[in-house]
């Protein structure tokens, strides 16, 4: 399948410093791909770049297979994180604008705006400027606008940032109808959450490089792969351990907790035959699914060691 | 979509929100009966003659013995007290003033009047310029009318000898057509035509200043480059701009006629009347004065007398004949556009490129000089010599050229001159537009710091 998006060893640097390093990633039709990084780490840049705002200094970008070309932004939707509408203008005027802008007719603008108004339930406020509406009516007003002219591919920086819950949960349930439909979606965020919730795949940056990319079922099994806790109502501090624990806490209710790292030579059924022959009785056993927080965290941190550097 | 189409949604935004806003609607008939009214007050105050109708006593102690009293503007002349030594008439002078008995006291000590050192005019309130002015022209024409009755000439004799009426401009087209013509109309046309493009470019290119800077600050301006490429949102704002310019101007055009037409219907009826009886006053006076009688007006200078201001007028208004309208309208309408574009891309890279009004400032100097330079050489060169080669050299200059250019107009101009000139300026704009849109295209995403004239420097080479 052809990748709707495609970012081939992307270079780009503003004055010395370099904000995407050698970046390459895939987006295939109807997946929705979070792109996760610290502040700074270079995800506007990309997202700018993608959204053919700016163009790469060195590398590639293709869209459905051809070299990615300004004409291509028409089958886009994009919101930045920097997010501004006219304050003057009348909201159905200013999503008529949008929808024009991106390339449909007087007609099929006016008609994609009586619907959207009439699904948000804001045609009340169809003449009222942006300035005399509140907020959260705003931000939908934003969103709304750059998915009228259903595009194949919706690029959104930060899109929870600043949105109230309601307003976030709707963009979620809007994100995923679009998905349904074929669109694919490209978002960057730092609400590990959302992630976890709506993304297919995810891509971590740090310091303008991807430091892991993959499905998320992927990444939880590779390099977390293996991975059992243990837990029993006492302190195992004086038992002799099949292997050395990689990690050992006390929950909140009082269970002694530790991580093994199974082998080839020590498997999971070794380790609960272990557990289950000690005198103290185990009462927790389960292989360890890291969160794409522990992953996030995890993966930024060794990417901060001098190695790395 | 095209290019063209892109531009064609911003161009459409920015017309339709500008001409719908409740201020532009206002100001487009406000501002015509404000312009108007101060062309009104400007004309009365210049035409009206600013005299005191209070008539002031003015005493004359004449040493001389060689004047005689007769009253002159508003001053009634009576003959002071005689006083035999000097500080007794000094004294007298100051006790009639002080007590106001007179409104001042002139004291000629003066034996022979062609001389005048030691005449003192002693007043409590300092007269102004021009009535010292025909103080000093009352007794300088009493001396001379002596000294020429010494000669034996009669002042009245002298008084014909003047010559009446004033040159005539006849102008002579290519095809050897003579017409009535005047210098005055010409050059009022051209300043005020001038006057408009340096006001439109000002407005219309604050405006696209603005404009660019809020969409920059609102952020807003990102969500539109992803659709459209910034060359293309800056010339839709541009041209946008520009035809809500050309709809003002033409609504305030279609107003002001309305104000004239049904000024002129009204006032006309009201005014034929006073302006039949003053014409006929008028020869009836230069009747009198040919045949060497006294007049009513004899004592007016000739610069205020009726007969000459009347020629003028007429002869004003029979240049309309010389003027060529159509081709002052296309030229007016060419530079009007073509200054306003070559600006307007300047004014709108500067608004993309500073993060807060107040740093505007360092950028708007290089704009505003050459506009003020070329409204400053409008008002001195161009109108003295129209077709002088400073005028010649500054409506080539791009940056000059669409206020001198409508300065020349009316005078008429030579084709080849305009069309270098209309061909210098539209070679100037693409570059200028090139040039700014590189800094349009960086600036309206940057955020941060303070742009210096290095960066925008940078940005153009990037």
């Amino acid at each position: 399948m052809t990748p709707i998006i495609s970012a081939r060893e992307v270079n780009k640097s503003f004055g010395q410093q370099a904000v995407s390093k050698n970046i390459s990633l895939d987006l295939l039709p109807g997946e929705i791909y979070g792109l996760l990084g610290p502040n700074g780490a270079g995800k506007t840049t990309l997202i700018r770049m993608l959204a053919t705002i700016t163009q790469p200094d060195s590398g590639e970008i293709f869209f459905n297979g051809n070299p990615l070309h300004p004409d291509h932004s028409q089958r886009m939707g994009y919101m930045p994180e920097e997010r501004g509408l006219y304050k003057k203008m009348s909201v159905a005027d200013q999503l008529l604008f949008f929808a024009q802008l991106r390339g449909l007719n007087q007609a099929e603008a006016k008609a994609k705006v009586k619907y959207w108004l009439e699904r948000l339930e804001m045609m009340d406020w169809a003449k009222k400027k942006i300035e005399e509406i509140s907020k959260g009516m705003a931000q939908k007003v934003q969103f709304v606008s750059c998915i009228m002219h259903k595009p194949e591919l919706l690029i959104l920086d930060e899109p929870f940032s600043g949105f109230d819950p309601v307003n976030a949960d709707l963009i979620k349930e809007l994100i995923l109808e679009l998905q349904q439909e074929g669109c694919s979606i490209l978002f960057s965020t730092h609400r590990m959450d959302n992630v976890e919730e709506l993304c297919s795949k995810i891509g971590i940056i740090h310091r303008g490089e991807k430091v892991m990319d993959g499905s998320i079922s992927e990444i939880k099994r590779g390099n977390f792969s293996g991975k059992y806790d243990v837990g029993f109502h006492e302190s195992m501090e004086n038992t002799a351990y099949p292997v050395i624990p990689i990690k050992s806490w006390i929950t909140n209710d009082g269970r002694y907790m530790m991580r093994f790292q199974t082998s080839e030579n020590f498997g999971p059924q070794q380790l609960m035959q272990w557990a289950t022959t000690q005198s103290t009785p185990m009462v927790y056993f389960s292989e360890y699914i890291p969160s794409i927080h522990d992953i996030f965290v995890a993966t930024v941190d060794q990417s901060n060691t001098p190695t790395h550097e | 979509m095209s290019n063209f189409s892109n531009i064609w949604v911003i161009f459409k935004r920015e017309y339709m929100t500008r001409i719908t806003n409740k201020t532009f609607i206002i100001m487009t008939f406000l501002a015509p009966v404000l312009i108007a009214g101060f062309y009104a007050l400007a004309i009365y105050i210049a035409v009206a003659d600013e005299t005191e109708s209070e008539i002031h006593t003015v005493l004359v102690s004449d040493q001389s013995k060689q004047l005689k009293l007769s009253d002159f503007s508003n001053y009634k002349l009576l003959p002071a007290p005689d006083y035999d030594y000097p500080q007794q008439r000094i004294d007298s002078a100051k006790a009639y003033v002080n007590r106001g008995i007179c409104y001042a006291w002139l004291q000629i000590d003066d034996k022979d009047l062609t001389v005048l050192d030691s005449t003192t005019l002693y007043s409590e309130q300092a007269p102004s310029l021009t009535q010292m002015e025909s103080i000093n022209q009352w007794i300088s024409n009493q001396s001379k009318e002596k000294q020429l009755l010494k000669f034996g000439i009669r002042p009245t004799t002298l008084d014909s000898l003047d010559v009446s009426g004033s040159v005539r401009l006849m102008e002579i087209s290519e095809q050897g057509v003579a017409s009535n013509s005047s210098s005055g109309l010409k050059s009022g046309i051209g300043f005020i035509l001038a006057f408009l493009i340096y006001m439109f470019i000002f407005m219309y290119g604050a405006a696209v200043m603005r404009g660019a800077f809020e969409e920059k600050t609102n952020r807003i301006v990102e969500v539109i480059v992803s659709s459209v490429k910034p060359f293309q949102l800056m010339m839709g704002k541009i041209l946008g701009i520009a035809a809500v310019g050309l709809t003002q101007v033409a609504a305030w055009v279609l107003v002001l006629i309305a104000i004239v037409f049904i000024g002129g219907t009204v006032v006309g009826k009201q005014k034929m009347s006073e302006f039949k009886q003053q014409s006929s006053a008028i020869s009836m006076d230069s009747t009198f004065a040919s045949a060497g009688l006294p007049t009513a007006n004899n004592e007016m200078s000739a610069n205020s007398n009726p007969v000459a201001k009347m020629s003028a007028l007429s002869d004003f208004l029979s240049g309309t004949e010389s003027i060529p309208a159509g081709e002052i309208l296309i030229i007016f309408v060419l530079y009007f556009i073509g200054g306003y574009l070559l600006y307007a891309s300047m004014f709108a890279a500067i608004g993309a490129a500073v993060n807060q009004e107040t740093e505007t400032q360092q950028f708007m100097l290089p704009i505003t000089m050459p506009l003020v330079l070329s409204f400053v050489i409008a008002q001195s060169v161009a109108l003295k010599a129209p077709n002088g080669s400073t005028a010649e050299l500054f409506s080539m200059i791009p940056f000059t050229s669409p206020i001198i250019m409508v300065v020349r107009a009316p005078f008429g101009v030579p084709i080849s001159q305009l069309l270098l000139s209309l061909g210098i300026l539209i070679l100037t704009f693409v570059f200028m537009v090139w040039l700014t849109s590189k800094i349009y295209r960086i600036g309206i995403l940057s955020y941060g710091k303070k742009p210096s004239w290095g960066d925008l420097w940078k940005w153009i080479r990037q």
